[in-house]
Parts: C-alpha cells; sequence; structure tokens
C-alpha cells in the first residue's frame, strides 16, 4: 500500500474519533451528511438557483453548514458564515468545515478510483479535547486561526481545532505538498508538478474557489 | 503553474476554461483534464482514469485521483473559514484575476480589505507555483 493509500485508511479511521469539539458520533453523523449532500433535494435546488439564498436552509446549523460546504462551498459569504457560528460558536463551526473538508477528499479519492461508496467507520467512543489554542486570533479570515508566521493563508484554516488540522494536515501533505517537496517546482514523482498543478487549477476553477 | 521551471508554456485560459479538454501544454493535459471534469461534473470516470493511466501510468494515476481529491478539500477550508487572498498574492495576479473572472467569485469579497502589498516574503514564490 503506497503512503496516499495508507494516510487515507489512516485519516478515514481516525476521523471517526473524538475531536476537538465535536465527538465521534457528531463527525460520523456530519460525514454521513457531507455525503448525503451529494444527492439530496434542498442542496440541488440550491446550487442550481442564481442566488442560494433563494432556496430555504437545513433544519439545524450542524446540518446546514456540512451541506453547504459540501455542496455549494464557492458561494458562501460572511452574513452567512456569522449566523451559524452565532449558533454553533466559531470553534465547532471550524471543525464542521474541517470535517465535510476531509469527508471530501476521502469520498472523492474512493470516486476517481472508481471504488464502491465505502463504508462510513462506526464512531469511536470518547471525549473531544476541547482546547481553544492560545497562539489564535483575527487574520481576517471568518474565524479565528493563528496569528504567527505563515507561508499561505490556507495553511491555517483550521489552526483554531488541532485535533481536525493534524488529521487534515496529514491529508494535505501526503495527498499533495510533500513536505518540503513542495517549494521544488520540478519534483521527481510520477505525477509531475505541472501535471498536479493543472488538476488543481482546473478542480478549484470548477468549484468558483477565488482562493 | 510551475510551467515556467519546467520549459513549458500553459495556456492559463484553457486551463480555467471547463469546457475545454484539449491541448494546455501540459503532458498528457488533455487526459488530465477529461478525468478531473468526470470526477468534478460526473461522467466517465472509469474511462477516462484508464485513459489517463495509458498515457502516465497507474502510480501517476493515483497521485492524479489524490490530487483531485485534496484539491476538493482545499476549496472547501478555504472557502469556509472565508481566508483572504495572500497579500503578496493579491497584488501580483490582479490582471489574470481580471482577465479569466475570477473576480466575479463570490470568494473575491473576503481579500477585499486586502492591502495589497506584493513585498512580503514569498509572495513571489507562491505566485510562480501558479505560472
Amino acid at each position: 500500500m503506497n503512503a496516499i493509500e495508507t494516510t487515507h485508511a489512516h485519516v478515514a479511521a481516525n476521523v471517526a474519533a473524538a475531536g476537538d469539539w465535536l465527538t465521534g458520533h457528531d463527525r460520523v453523523a456530519a460525514w454521513r451528511e457531507a455525503r448525503d449532500a451529494e444527492t439530496n433535494e434542498t442542496d440541488r435546488a440550491r446550487r442550481s438557483a442564481i442566488s442560494p439564498n433563494a432556496v430555504p436552509g437545513h433544519a439545524t446549523p450542524t446540518i446546514e453548514v456540512v451541506h453547504r460546504v459540501a455542496s455549494d462551498p464557492g458561494r458562501l459569504t460572511r452574513t452567512w458564515a456569522d449566523e451559524q457560528i452565532a449558533a454553533l460558536g466559531e470553534e465547532t463551526y471550524t471543525e464542521l468545515v474541517g470535517v465535510t473538508a476531509i469527508a471530501s477528499v476521502l469520498d472523492t479519492f474512493d470516486r476517481a478510483m472508481g471504488r464502491p461508496e465505502p463504508t462510513i467507520p462506526e464512531p469511536i467512543d470518547g471525549e473531544p479535547a476541547r482546547v481553544r489554542p492560545d497562539d489564535v486570533g483575527d487574520v481576517g479570515a471568518w474565524v479565528s486561526q493563528t496569528t504567527g508566521p505563515t507561508r499561505a493563508n490556507v495553511s491555517r484554516t483550521l489552526s483554531l481545532v488541532p485535533e481536525t488540522n493534524r488529521l487534515w494536515r496529514q491529508l494535505v501533505d501526503t495527498f499533495y505538498s510533500r513536505g518540503t517537496e513542495f517549494m521544488n517546482l520540478s519534483w521527481d514523482f510520477p505525477l509531475s508538478r505541472p501535471q498536479a498543478e493543472l488538476i488543481a487549477a482546473r478542480t478549484t476553477a470548477l468549484n468558483e474557489c477565488f482562493y | 503553474m510551475s510551467g515556467e521551471a519546467n520549459g513549458l508554456t500553459i495556456d492559463l485560459d484553457a486551463t480555467l476554461d471547463r469546457g475545454h479538454v484539449g491541448e494546455v501544454g501540459v503532458p498528457a493535459g488533455p487526459e488530465l483534464l477529461a478525468f478531473t471534469n468526470a470526477v468534478e461534473l460526473g461522467g466517465d470516470i472509469d474511462g477516462t482514469r484508464a485513459a489517463v493511466a495509458g498515457v502516465i501510468g497507474e502510480e501517476a494515476t493515483i497521485e492524479a485521483a489524490a490530487i483531485v481529491a485534496i484539491f476538493n478539500g482545499l476549496v472547501r477550508v478555504a472557502d469556509g473559514t472565508g481566508i483572504q487572498l495572500d497579500a503578496g498574492v493579491f497584488a501580483a495576479s490582479i490582471d489574470e484575476r481580471q482577465r479569466l473572472g475570477i473576480d466575479a467569485y463570490a470568494g473575491a469579497a473576503n481579500s477585499l480589505g486586502v492591502a495589497a502589498t506584493s513585498d512580503e516574503p514569498d509572495a513571489r514564490t507562491v505566485v510562480d507555483l501558479f505560472r
């Protein structure tokens, strides 16, 4: 099993454990909702609407966050996020964004490899860490993030939730950035750097991501 | 993109044109774009993945699937947490963003307050990754 497959299996197993503010049960439920967003009628209607605000949202802030981030991330707004954060708290909001993103990576990889939809793991018992890092604050994003130096804002998106961020960074490092090789524009991997960036650019454009 | 470092001239407009699955200046570009579109938009994933593997091999194809997958996560953490475009990148990409229509994306609103300074450490390096 190569590093990508190993990391995929490791993260899939561990996302079912208690995280920062969510239990394993909560995180597994979020993964199920993220998967449901692909075929959910409300999400389909919202995606096809000229404005996402034209379609009423989901019943609870938790489900709303997971479904919107999963199904229509390019049209999220600060007003929408502020409403969810007011209801959930910024830590829980951020963890839900992170779990949804992780679920999207895991499920997209399986789909791209032509595998049948894998079974979502059973939740692992345990209590969330409930630790808010000391070094987070307002850096211009919708949620608090680390205030120290960073090479790029995208590298600190989930820094408010370190347990979730740890899993997320494992995925990013193995699937894409490869540690210090990230700065090597001519890296020596089977998929060349220009080929990787080509896929990245197209995927980002299809999702209408400004960043 | 990292084209210049690899001696390539890449057609960025065609890369970002969702309907384009032809040449863009990257080896195996048409196959990789068709595969990416199939995964993202729904299509013949098995057929396009086999075409990719036929050109660049099985190991590179797994890496291609991983890149599609991780960028599905990256766009979600970026847009879900409302991060700003880094100041140096913001300043260095003004013309390209306007020309390619990227400034029309909803997420552009998050960066309205970015001080457009291009003298930040590593700013050029980060921008160059996308050339």
